[in-house]
């Protein structure tokens, strides 16, 4: 079976249009919530989603994505049942899923058996932001030996220069480019080298480009429509959600504006590129 | 790709934006000390800034007590109260060389966030130290001594409020700063290179130890003991001894309120390896694998981790670790203030407990050192609270 994320992206890439990805903290407003949100985003035509497995320590995330962790776990949500509500979603729903999270939840349940768990239930990548490529190995083994296992997503961040080449070696799926340093949630706060960054990792790239970090509408990224292949919105999707108490609705809209403004955006940079 | 490991252990398991940054830090660090003049700047202000080397004190009552020698290496005599600033002096001189004009650190008892703002007073750099909440109102007379050396003391207030949160904030600051701020990690933890840098710029404990024990006895100890949280002033007293094969190395954690409770400090009593703070070592968890909360009465071993080269030490059976309760440190301390006139901190009272259990074995020739590594003042007031509902006087 072609990787979910893989097809997703060959798709968007026949089409020309840009990728629009969510980051949710599974498990608010509780697991049957994660559900309804995950088959309503997939609805309005999200591409993929990043479903954020709680954990104690996000030594990556910003106050938003910390808290929503903390309150997740005090709800009892576990990696187990993330792998349940995945597995349920699954017989009616085949939008691209995305785990993000950190590398010890993944020790704990033991490496094997989560590579093993994942391609059971229908998870189709990784975002592990403490599993930097020189420490990959062992998860990179485990993944090899799985068919239909998850692709691990890798990451470059605005210092990443001369390892650049080193990351993109062998990347599947997307590579998610961190737009700015140090944690989620720093709204449009981006590098202030980005555009020269971002232009060094399309260049170096053979998969398609995603922006993270900080970014709330399609119009912060409107100007990188040259450079990038779609773009990824965390925090701020946790904040409109909190703020709407869920509203299923909501969600949809944001999502489908947004693809909306891609698109428009898009077609701007086009003619531009062409004048 | 292999990454510098203690067997299984250690590791840089941080972001991608660190990890350059921890490549420049190794690249300068391995330049420093092959550098005589950064040697000699180092050792002048350890010299006469901390005022080493410290004294190796044959505690003569006790000894006479526990029918064993057992020497006291007095680390609590040197400036700031604690072998903290050993490392601080060579973090902050690497610091200086590199061209930061910033640094920040993580403090649990307040002793490395004192010795960082010592450091930074001394040096003319802006400090920023975190802080747990709940460490803050334990410490408060350390957040004044900071804020007195011209420190800005971070409150954390994320998770449990104590070290491993301030740890955390540390980490994210620093990844947001790194271009131009130098991250001074406290303790022999953290990725890599930190866990060994700490251990160079603490290894000065034993090569005075051994040097001293020669001079006095003729021969090396029979054991070595020293407390274990994160563990830098036992990695400094072992560094040393870790090859003379014959020298017993023991690092004693926190028991809190017994392994039982589940209310304990004690990384290697549950034996499950883990990942924090960009190190892969024993690590306290639940059943979810998130970090467990870890308890002591005394705040500079209360941390789930335990650097990576004492699980290294612990699995090669080279050192061995025990643990002991909050009660046996207490006892331990009151009969250091009663025996020998010092009032250790009640960190370095959790190896002298374990050492009178330890001297049963040991016969009057026999030797043990111990690592004092701090002076209890800032503990009076966890003292006083302590004794008072046990009604001590």
């Amino acid at each position: 079976m072609e990787n979910r994320i893989e097809k997703r992206m060959r798709e968007l890439q026949q089409t020309g249009e840009k990728a629009f990805i969510t980051y949710m903290t599974a498990g608010l407003p509780d697991m049957e919530g994660t559900k309804e949100l995950i088959r309503a985003e997939a609805e309005a035509g999200i591409d993929v989603i990043e479903l954020g497995i709680p954990f104690s320590d996000p030594t990556a995330d910003g106050p938003v994505i910390q808290d929503a962790s903390y309150r997740s776990i005090c709800k009892g949500t576990n990696l187990k049942k993330v792998f349940d509500a995945v597995e349920e979603v699954r017989r009616d729903c085949q939008v691209p899923i995305v785990y993000m999270m950190y590398y010890n939840t993944i020790l704990h349940y033991g490496v094997g058996a989560f590579v093993e768990k994942c391609a059971a239930v229908g998870v189709d990548g990784l975002i592990i932001p403490d599993l930097p490529k020189e420490e990959q190995q062992e998860l990179s083994d485990a993944l090899a030996r799985v068919e239909n296992a998850p692709i691990l997503i890798q990451l470059v961040a605005p210092v990443s220069a001369d390892r650049i080449p080193m990351i993109l070696e062998n990347a599947r799926g997307f590579v998610y480019c961190v737009s700015s340093m140090g944690v989620t949630g720093q709204a449009a706060d981006f590098h202030k080298n980005v555009r020269a960054y971002l232009e060094n990792v399309k260049a170096a790239s053979k998969i398609p480009v995603m922006m993270g970090f900080g970014i709330r509408t399609a119009d912060d990224v409107a100007g990188f429509m040259d450079t990038i292949d779609g773009c990824i919105v965390g925090t701020h999707f946790i904040e409109l959600m909190e703020d709407s108490d869920y509203n299923l609705e909501t969600a949809k809209e944001y999502v489908r504006n947004f693809k909306e403004g891609l698109a428009k955006a898009a077609e701007i940079g086009y003619a531009n590129i062409k004048r | 790709m292999n990454n510098k490991k203690y067997g299984e252990y250690g590791g840089q398991y941080v972001a991608e934006s660190l990890m350059n940054t921890l490549k420049e830090l190794e690249k300068a660090y391995r330049e420093a000390i092959k550098d005589p003049e950064f040697i000699k700047e180092y050792e002048y202000y350890l010299k006469d800034y901390v005022g080493r080397e410290t004294p190796l004190y044959l505690a003569q009552k006790l000894s006479e007590k526990y029918g064993t020698k057992i020497y006291l290496k007095r680390e609590d005599l040197n400036h700031t109260g604690a072998h903290k600033i050993n490392n601080v002096i060579g973090q902050i001189l690497l610091a200086k060389r590199m061209g930061k004009k910033k640094v920040i650190a993580e403090t649990g008892a307040g002793q490395h966030g004192v010795a960082t703002a010592t450091g930074a007073a001394l040096f003319g750099m802006e400090c920023t130290v975190y802080m747990g909440e709940e460490d803050m109102a334990r410490q408060a007379l350390n957040v004044f001594r900071m804020e007195m050396l011209g420190a800005r003391v971070e409150c954390v207030k994320t998770g449990s409020r104590t070290l491993k949160d301030a740890t955390n904030e540390a980490i994210r600051t620093w990844a947001k700063n790194a271009e131009d701020t130098f991250y001074i990690i406290g303790s022999a933890v953290g990725p890599h290179p930190y866990p060994e840098m700490v251990k160079q710029f603490q290894r000065v404990i034993s090569e005075e130890t051994k040097r001293q024990i020669l001079e006095k006895e003729g021969r090396l100890p029979d054991c070595v003991i020293a407390c274990v949280g994160g563990g830098s002033n036992s990695i400094g007293m072992f560094a040393e001894f870790i090859d003379e094969k014959d020298v017993e190395l023991i690092g004693v954690e926190a028991a809190g309120c017994g392994i039982g409770t589940g209310k304990h400090a004690s990384a290697f009593s549950v034996g499950q390896a883990g990942v924090l703070h960009g190190m892969r070592s024993y690590l306290l968890q639940d059943e979810d694998g998130n970090v467990q909360i870890a308890h002591s009465i005394s705040a500079g071993l209360d941390y789930p981790g335990v650097g990576p080269e004492h699980a290294y030490l612990h699995d090669s059976g080279r050192a061995h670790y025990v643990s002991i309760t909050d009660d046996e440190a207490m006892e331990a301390l009151r009969e250091l203030c009663m025996a020998e006139g010092i009032i250790p901190a009640i960190e370095s009272a959790h190896a002298l407990a374990y050492a009178f259990k330890k001297a049963a074995s040991m016969t009057p020739e026999q030797i043990m050192i111990v690592n004092l590594s701090g002076r209890g003042d800032k503990d009076v007031h966890t003292i006083a609270d302590y004794f008072k509902d046990r009604g001590y006087k």
